[in-house]
C-alpha cells in the first residue's frame, strides 16, 4: 500500500469518529430541557452501518465500539449494551457485504431496517431480563422507525458528499484495503 | 498485490475474528458490572463526562447562543402582541409585587414575634447548565459545578421560581442534575392547603403525577406544591409546583421552574439536619445517668426537681401584676 493511500485511510477514519462525535455533541446542547413527546433516529448506528457496507476499512470494529460507548455513557444508557450490539450487528452486515453488493438499494435498505430492528428488540429484551428500567416502548419504536427511514438519507450524503461508495468491480480489491 | 492480501487476510481471519470476540465481551462486562455495581459505573460515567463536556463549553456556548437567536429571530414576527401582552401581565404583576411586599413584612413580623429560627445553612451555589442529556428517554441537565465547588449528590437544584431536580451524578467540575420529569425521578412532597403527603412521579412528560395521595378527594387543581424534607433528602419547603388536573382525571403537577429555559440553577447546600431514628424510650436509659452521677449521687436527682419548676411560675405571677 501507498503512503497517500495510507494517509487518506486515516483521514477517512477521523472523519468518521469525527461526524459522530458532531452527532453526539449535536444531541447534547442544552436547547431545550422539556421532555420532548417524539425521539430522533439513532443517527450513530445509521452512520455505521452505512459506511461498514461500503468501505469496512473507513469504520473498524474498535472504532465503532469505542464511539458507541462513549455516547452510551454521554447518553445516560446502560454502558456497554448498545454499543456492543452495534458492534455485533455490524459485523454481521459486513460479513453480507459481499451478497448486498450487486443487489442495489432495495435489498440493502431491507437487510438493514431488519437489521437495526432486531438490535433493538435484543436490547430491550436484555434490560427487560436484567430488570433494569426502560424507556417508554412507543419512544424506542419511534427512534428504531426514524433511524430506519433516515438510513437513505446518510447513505445518500456519504456517498455523494464524503466519497464513501460502494467498491466496484473495476477496483478490484484496491479499495478494501 | 492481490494474492498477498488474500494471504494476509486469511492469517488475520481468526486473530480478528479473537479480537472481535474480546472487544464484545469486554463491553457486555462492563454493561453487567454496571448492573452489579451501578454506583462503581456511574461514577466512571460522571468523570469521562467531566473530561469531556467542559472541553467541548467553548463550542457549545456559541452553538447553542446561535440557535437560540434564531429562534428568538423567528419570534419577532410576533412581537407587537407579546408586547402587549407583556405589558398586561407586568400591570398583574405590580399589584402582586405590592401584595408580597406587603406578606414578607407581615411574615417577617410573624416570624419576629414567635422567634422562628430559619436554617442559617440553607445556602446555594449557583451553576450553569452545560449540557443537555442528549437522550429523548432521560431527563437530566449538567451543571458547570461539580465536587470542586462541594456539590455533594443528592443536594436540591432550583430555577430562581421552583424546585427544579436533584443532584445525581457528581464529576470534579461537572454535575448532573436528574429533573423531576425523568422518568427515575421521585420526590416527596406535601399539598399545601390540606398537608396531604405525596410523591412526584417523574414520568417523561412535562407534568409529573401525583400518586400515593392518602385523600386525594381534599386535593384540588391548583393547591400549591412545596418538598416535605421527608427522608431527609432535601430540605423541606421548597416550591415544586401546583396541582393540575389531565383529562383522564389524574392528578398532575404543574411545575413552578420554568423548563423551557434552564440557564442558571440554584444547588442548595444541605447537610442535613440532625435525625431523630429511635422512639423514645418511657423508662430513661441507664447509660445517661451513669456519666454525671458518681460524684455527687445524692443531690443531682433533688437539685433540678426544684429548679424545673421556677422559671415557669415567675412569669405566671408577674403577668397579673403588670
Amino acid at each position: 500500500m501507498t503512503e497517500a493511500g495510507r494517509a487518506y485511510l486515516w483521514a477517512m477514519r477521523g472523519l468518521f469518529v469525527a461526524l459522530c462525535l458532531a452527532v453526539i455533541f449535536w444531541r447534547i446542547l442544552p436547547l431545550s430541557t422539556l421532555p420532548a413527546g417524539w425521539a430522533g433516529p439513532d443517527l450513530i448506528m445509521a452512520l455505521v452501518f452505512a459506511w461498514v457496507l461500503r468501505r469496512p476499512a473507513y469504520a473498524p470494529a474498535l472504532l465503532i465500539a469505542l464511539v458507541v460507548l462513549l455516547a452510551d455513557l454521554m447518553f445516560q444508557r446502560p454502558p456497554g449494551l448498545w454499543a456492543a450490539l452495534v458492534v455485533l450487528t455490524s459485523e454481521a452486515l459486513k460479513a453480507r457485504a459481499p451478497g448486498l453488493r450487486d443487489g442495489g438499494f432495495g435489498p440493502e435498505w431491507l437487510t438493514v431496517g431488519i437489521a437495526m430492528c432486531l438490535a433493538a428488540l435484543i436490547y430491550r429484551l436484555s434490560l427487560a431480563i436484567l430488570l433494569v428500567p426502560q424507556a417508554p416502548l412507543g419512544l424506542s419504536l419511534m427512534q428504531t422507525a426514524l433511524t430506519v427511514l433516515c438510513y437513505p438519507l446518510v447513505v445518500l450524503v456519504s456517498s455523494v458528499a464524503l466519497g464513501v461508495r460502494k467498491v466496484r468491480p473495476s477496483e478490484g480489491r484496491r479499495g478494501r484495503i | 498485490m492481490a494474492q498477498d492480501r488474500r494471504h494476509s487476510d486469511d492469517y488475520a481471519g481468526p486473530l480478528r475474528r479473537l479480537f472481535l470476540g474480546v472487544l464484545v465481551i469486554c463491553l457486555l462486562g462492563l454493561f453487567l458490572v454496571w448492573r452489579i455495581d451501578s454506583p462503581r459505573v456511574e461514577r466512571f460515567r460522571a468523570a469521562v463526562v467531566d473530561a469531556v463536556v467542559p472541553n467541548l463549553d467553548w463550542a457549545m456556548a456559541p452553538v447553542t447562543g446561535t440557535v437560540n437567536i434564531l429562534r428568538d429571530f423567528q419570534s419577532y414576527q410576533r412581537i407587537h402582541d407579546q408586547n402587549q401582552e407583556l405589558r398586561r401581565e407586568l400591570q398583574q404583576m405590580q399589584a402582586w409585587k405590592e401584595a408580597a411586599l406587603q406578606l414578607e413584612q407581615e411574615n417577617a413580623r410573624l416570624l419576629d414575634l414567635n422567634n422562628v429560627r430559619l436554617d442559617p445553612r440553607l445556602t446555594y451555589v449557583t451553576g450553569v447548565v452545560a449540557a443537555d442529556s442528549g437522550s429523548p428517554f432521560r431527563q437530566s441537565v449538567l451543571l458547570n459545578v461539580g465536587g470542586r465547588d462541594g456539590i455533594v449528590d443528592g443536594w436540591a437544584a432550583m430555577d430562581g421560581l421552583g424546585l427544579v431536580g436533584r443532584i445525581s451524578g457528581v464529576g470534579q467540575s461537572s454535575s448532573r442534575v436528574i429533573l423531576l420529569t425523568d422518568t427515575s425521578s421521585r420526590i416527596p412532597v406535601t399539598v399545601q392547603p390540606s398537608g396531604q403527603r405525596a410523591l412526584i412521579l417523574g414520568d417523561n412528560t412535562a407534568a409529573p403525577l401525583i400518586d400515593f395521595l392518602e385523600d386525594a378527594g381534599s386535593v384540588r387543581p391548583g393547591d400549591r406544591i412545596i418538598t416535605s424534607g421527608d427522608g431527609g433528602i432535601f430540605p423541606s419547603g421548597l416550591l415544586v409546583g401546583r396541582v393540575a388536573q389531565d383529562p383522564g382525571g389524574r392528578l398532575r403537577l404543574r411545575l413552578a421552574a420554568d423548563y423551557e429555559r434552564l440557564e442558571f440553577l440554584r444547588v442548595l447546600r444541605d447537610y442535613g439536619g440532625t435525625r431523630i431514628d429511635d422512639t423514645g424510650d418511657l423508662i430513661a436509659p441507664d447509660a445517661v445517668p451513669s456519666a454525671p452521677l458518681p460524684a455527687p449521687a445524692s443531690a443531682a436527682p433533688v437539685a433540678p426537681m426544684p429548679a424545673t419548676p421556677m422559671p415557669a411560675t415567675p412569669p405566671l405571677e408577674a403577668a397579673p401584676s403588670d
